[in-house]
């Protein structure tokens, strides 16, 4: 059987309202095979969440301009966790310093990127963490 | 090999768990060796739900009309299912799926699930997996069935096949279109919705589809559907439109339309899942598929046709019934 298309629910939360780079991202990994659903600007966590849920998403990639990505990051996590999607993979991207990556990382959230980084390496780690987690 | 869908997840799902029902439907969309499973569970909950067709040329409106339409049946009392097809790169076998952000009013709404799919194979402007998702949704309790197909032509006509009804979504400035259209889609719709009234052209949509109607061409297989305006941002024509739908969803439940196009669709599954399991029977004894190869390869080299050989071939099949164990090897 063909390998099934990886899913992953793209959104940016929060107020800013800078998307090209959520939008090159996303536009990247639907031509690595992927299967994105794009949820746009303004999303609460609580919307991306609930969309991840319905959509049964093996990913949620997040893009964060706003320096606000501590709050949102973990919020994000803390409602997947609580609606049982822990063991899907919570990355992203936007201007956020190695120090919050790593108090991030410390919480359950993978890698994430920034400007300059390849949409290529971005594609190659999904492809990498997913094959690490195959769902029951 | 054959294991099969956890017992608790089906208790999950049927106690009504949102995250149980979006695993089902993965399992519908990703692995079909595990629909008989599926249809096997649901089967004894299906049958009342309707489910209606939203199909048109891309950037009509169709997705803000259908999370404007769910809303509006949701509060007559509906709990609503939404499919949004958007289409699968013929190139990479990726998609880009937006639907949701014309959708933005149903987060978080319990009375609404909304799936977006991707066509991958489909060609006719939806997932071959759809009526699969369709019969998970309605196994989860859903009564009303949105199923919003890709951005289409004229003879995309895959949701003629997995609907009780289907609506067509229009826009001023398609008055050329309509010409093109009205020996496809159009003459199937059983509603035609104008959308975008407010933008100039409308009367010349509206005109064109007089005209055609008018001309009884189409009267003669199927009422005369009716045409209706809306203006999704200026939020006109809506509830006008939802009353109209159910409308239509009464009368086909009503008057036994509604149970046999269950009955036909019930059919069509029945003969397409033996055909296939046959062929793959088939296929296990013969090597049909290499053979094929090789004789295909011959023919065209010698310039022969192909019907000496499959008639042939199907004078050599004789159909006996097996007993489902011994027919289990060929992983159908």
């Amino acid at each position: 059987m063909a390998e099934q298309p990886i899913k992953v629910v793209v959104g940016k939360p929060g107020l800013d309202g800078h998307d090209r780079g959520a939008k090159v991202v996303a536009r990247a990994l639907v031509e690595a095979g992927m299967e994105v659903v794009y949820l746009g600007l303004q999303q609460t966590p609580e919307a991306i969440v609930a969309a991840a849920l319905e959509e049964d998403a093996d990913v949620i990639g997040l893009s964060i301009l706003s320096g606000a990505h501590m709050p949102h990051f973990r919020r994000v996590k803390e409602l997947m966790d609580q609606q049982g999607l822990g063991d899907r993979l919570l990355t992203g991207g936007g201007i956020i310093p190695t120090k919050d990556q790593e108090t991030l990382s410390g919480m359950g959230v993978g890698k994430l990127f920034g400007p300059g980084d390849d949409p290529q390496m971005i594609v190659a780690y999904i492809r990498e963490w997913v094959k690490e987690h195959p769902r029951a | 090999m054959k294991k099969s869908i956890p017992e608790d997840l089906w208790k999950a799902f049927f106690q009504g768990d949102r995250l149980a029902c979006a695993r089902l439907i993965t399992i519908a969309e990703n692995r079909k060796e595990r629909v008989p499973e599926l249809r096997d569970a649901l089967a004894n909950r299906l049958g009342r739900a309707v489910r209606i067709g939203i199909t048109g040329p891309p950037g009509v409106g169709k997705s803000t009309l259908t999370s404007l339409l769910a809303l509006g049946m949701a509060d007559a009392g509906h709990k609503v299912g939404i499919v949004a097809v958007d289409p699968s790169s013929p190139f990479s076998g990726g998609a880009f799926m937006g639907d949701r952000v014309r959708m933005e009013g149903l987060v978080g709404d319990q009375r609404i699930y909304m799936r977006s799919l991707a066509s991958r194979e489909g060609h006719g402007g939806l997932s071959p997996s759809t009526p699969d998702v369709a019969d998970v949704l309605e196994g989860f309790g859903m009564d009303r069935i949105l199923i919003e197909t890709v951005g289409v032509g004229q003879a995309e006509l895959d949701v003629l096949e997995c609907t009780d009804l289907v609506v067509l979504v229009l826009q001023p400035s398609t008055g050329d279109a309509i010409q093109t259209m009205k020996a496809g889609i159009i003459e199937a719709a059983d509603l035609i919705v104008v959308n975008k009234a407010d933008l100039p052209g409308k009367d010349v949509v509206l005109n064109s589809l007089r005209f055609l109607f008018g001309m009884g061409l189409t009267k003669k297989i199927r009422p005369v559907p009716p045409v209706m305006t809306t203006s999704a941002m200026q939020n006109e024509g809506l509830p006008e439109l939802v009353a109209e739908l159910e409308k239509l969803a009464s009368v086909l439940l009503d008057s036994g339309r509604h149970a046999d196009l269950r009955r036909a669709r019930m059919e069509k599954e029945i003969r397409e899942a033996i055909s296939q399991c046959l062929w793959t029977a088939y296929d296990g004894l013969t090597g049909a598929t290499k053979c094929i190869q090789e004789k295909a390869r011959e023919l065209v080299e010698k310039a022969e046709s192909p019907y000496p050989f499959i008639r042939e071939s199907c004078s050599r099949v004789r159909v006996q019934a097996l007993d489902k164990e011994a027919s289990n090897g060929h992983g159908a």
